[in-house]
């Protein structure tokens, strides 16, 4: 039922269906390895490879926290450390904030104890488990191909109770697999799926945003030509979705540039893969295409810069200038000679929903080109302050504002 | 200031131990080797191996993430520092030839693969492995043969999906090419 859906949906949108009945891999005979597609030949020898993630979070003792730049008037400090590959956060009813990994395969519940915090290993073992998202006392867990959820899990810190199933019909693909998951103002759960490549023509079923009722019915595709959006929020005004999405590989060190979009209804193309970051062909899927047929970025963000998180700050400890702002992580960059990124942007937006300033508001884990952390997601607290998960040393920062 | 409490099951932090790893690997050794270097065909040597990789692979047979009769019940109960002690230790290793049954065609026609399909951008120039990457060079054949077909078949567990992708392009007879390779080299 939704596959013939999809089809429509897509050839509609797009066109080629008869490609995209063949799964990814068996439409070139030799593709190289995901990373690698669309490198160019002159880059063949680069050095360039993925950032390893390390298999243990850094000792607390050995966070360099003061090197965290902020605004004047705001500070950072370590709130917890020892999670390892700590990403996604998102708050229980009862004040435990839940934390999602990648590739260490855990859930966590840190529990604040006035002054200290404690980290239970909540759930192991699962496949690359980003996504999180809390509602009524259940949180639900996005794997790479299933959506689960842990019942009454606040009062069974413990003894956490079994995960029951909402959706698992999902692509097993592993590359660009793992999701971020979230509530939408519709009560839905978005979730992203994103291409099995770099670059290539991808199946009917991936490169989108979908969403899902909480039960598991209901399935549907929202935004279509998105090669993998790990970070998205709605604006508190519009209620519209906002959304990242990494660009491409191996286009040189300053093109494409990663996006922030905006994605007012449904049914929208924003162009992969066939034209990035609003205005350039791909070079091989662009052949034909206009960009002007897909939504172009509210923002380029940068080339490279691996933009995860979105969130709107809607507290009141930070100065009122704040208010609505949307605080972009980017978890940095590998594929560039000289790295960017790394480091938590701040958006705001005019009036007429225009981006008017694009500014950094945390920085500093990168040290000329070292880096000690990566940004990957932020949460706010109920006071207002700001938490900044690090998945590279598996800790979280808090961040406060006083005159 | 940082106050953190950890709970006894999370991930704890701590210095990786070699001389702790040696003692902790007794039990490993009747598969592995005393010295990680294993004799036994189809049973991987360890020695040499980055840390981050030995440490990564027994995270995953502990959780379940990678499975096998033999070797699944020895992570089990490992802890986040006994494995980064196991580790340190055999990274310190020398790692030794294995007496695989080399065919040199098999052998040559595979150099010219790997080349080809990058190989080396992961598994560094000398296939010595990096970080969360592993040594390829001198591995046993057998092992090597049955793991990148596990990876073409997508079977083989795989952190995040890079290894499974770099396989797809190999054939059958790749395959069998490309592992003769590898376990040619000297280690
Ligand atoms: C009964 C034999 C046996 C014992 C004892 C054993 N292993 Fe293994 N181990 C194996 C086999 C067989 C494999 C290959 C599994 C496969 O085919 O996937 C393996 C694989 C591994 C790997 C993955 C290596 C690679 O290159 O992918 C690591 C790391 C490892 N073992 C560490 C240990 C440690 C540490 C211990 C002791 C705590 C241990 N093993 C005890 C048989 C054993
Ligand atoms: C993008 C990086 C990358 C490329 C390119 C790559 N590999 Fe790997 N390879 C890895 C990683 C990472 C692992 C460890 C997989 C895991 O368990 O997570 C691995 C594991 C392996 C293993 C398993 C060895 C063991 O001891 O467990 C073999 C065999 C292997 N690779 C062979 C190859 C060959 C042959 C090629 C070229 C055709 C290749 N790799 C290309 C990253 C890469």
């Amino acid at each position: 039922m939704q596959r013939s859906l999809v089809i429509a949906v897509s050839a509609l949108l797009l066109g080629a269906v008869t490609l995209w009945l063949i799964p990814a891999q068996a439409q070139q005979p030799t593709p190289p390895p995901s990373w690698k597609q669309g490198q160019p030949p002159s880059l063949a020898d680069s050095s360039l490879a993925p950032i390893p993630q390390p298999p243990a979070p850094t000792p607390a003792s050995e966070i360099p926290v003061n090197k965290i730049k902020l605004p004047p008037g705001f500070k950072a400090e370590l709130w917890a450390s020892g999670i390892s590959n700590a990403r996604t956060m998102t708050w229980g009813d009862k004040g435990t904030l839940f934390v999602g990994s990648r590739v260490a395969g855990n859930v966590y519940a840190v529990v604040d104890k006035g002054g200290s915090r404690e980290v239970k290993t909540i759930a192991k073992g699962l496949n690359l488990p980003n996504g999180l998202a809390f509602r009524n006392g259940t949180l639900y867990i996005a794997e790479i191909s299933r959506i689960s959820k842990m019942e009454g899990i606040e009062d069974k810190l413990d003894s956490p109770p079994e995960l029951l199933t909402v959706y698992d019909t999902l692509p097993k693909d592993l590359p660009h697999g793992w999701k971020y998951l979230a509530f939408g103002p519709d009560g839905k759960l978005y979730f992203n799926i994103g291409a099995p490549c770099n670059i290539c023509m991808p199946p009917d079923t991936h490169a989108n945003i979908s969403r899902v009722n909480p039960d598991g019915t209901g399935f549907e595709y929202f935004a279509h030509g998105v090669r993998n959006s790990v970070g998205f929020d709605w604006h508190p005004v519009t209620r519209e979705l906002y959304f990242a999405t990494h660009g491409r590989d191996w286009l040189g060190d300053d093109s494409p540039s990663d996006r922030l979009d905006v994605a007012p209804k449904k049914g929208l193309h924003f162009g992969y893969p066939f034209c990035h970051q609003g205005d350039t062909l791909d070079p091989e899927f662009g052949k034909g295409r206009s960009c002007n047929d897909y939504v172009k970025p509210l923002l380029k963000t940068g080339p490279h810069v691996a933009g995860n998180g979105v969130m709107f700050y809607t507290g009141s400890m930070f100065p009122p200038e704040y208010k609505n702002r949307a605080f972009l992580a980017q978890r940095g960059s590998w594929n560039r000679a000289e790295k960017v990124g790394y480091r938590v942007m701040m958006v705001t937006l005019d009036g007429s929903g225009k981006v008017a300033k694009y500014e950094p508001f945390a920085q500093g884990w990168l040290q000329g080109q070292e880096i000690w952390g990566r940004p990957v997601y932020t949460q706010m607290m109920k006071d207002g302050s700001l938490l900044v998960s690090d998945d590279y040393a598996g800790a979280i920062y808090r961040v406060s504002y006083s005159r | 200031m940082l106050v953190a409490t950890l709970a006894a099951s999370s991930a704890g932090v701590f210095a990786a131990d070699p001389e702790a790893g040696r003692r902790k690997s007794e039990p490993c050794a009747k598969c592995h080797g005393a010295d990680g270097n294993a004799t036994i065909a189809g049973t991987p040597s360890l020695a040499g191996q980055p840390t981050f990789f030995t440490h990564w692979q027994l995270i995953k047979f502990r959780d379940g993430r990678r499975k096998d009769a033999q070797m699944s019940p020895f992570a089990a109960n490992l802890s986040d520092e006994d494995m980064a002690d196991l580790a340190a230790f055999y990274a310190a290793q020398r790692p030794r030839a294995r007496s695989s049954a080399i065919d040199p065609a098999k052998a040559a026609a595979g150099r010219e693969l790997v080349t080809r399909h990058h190989c080396a951008s992961c598994h560094t120039p000398t296939l010595a492995g990096q970080k969360q990457v592993p040594r390829l060079a001198g591995q046993d054949l057998q092992y090597l043969l049955k793991l990148l077909r596990g990876f073409k078949a997508q079977t083989a567990s795989d952190l995040d999906g890079t290894m499974t992708m770099a396989a797809q392009p190999l054939t059958v007879d790749e395959i069998e090419n490309v592992a003769h390779y590898c376990a040619s080299l000297r280690p």
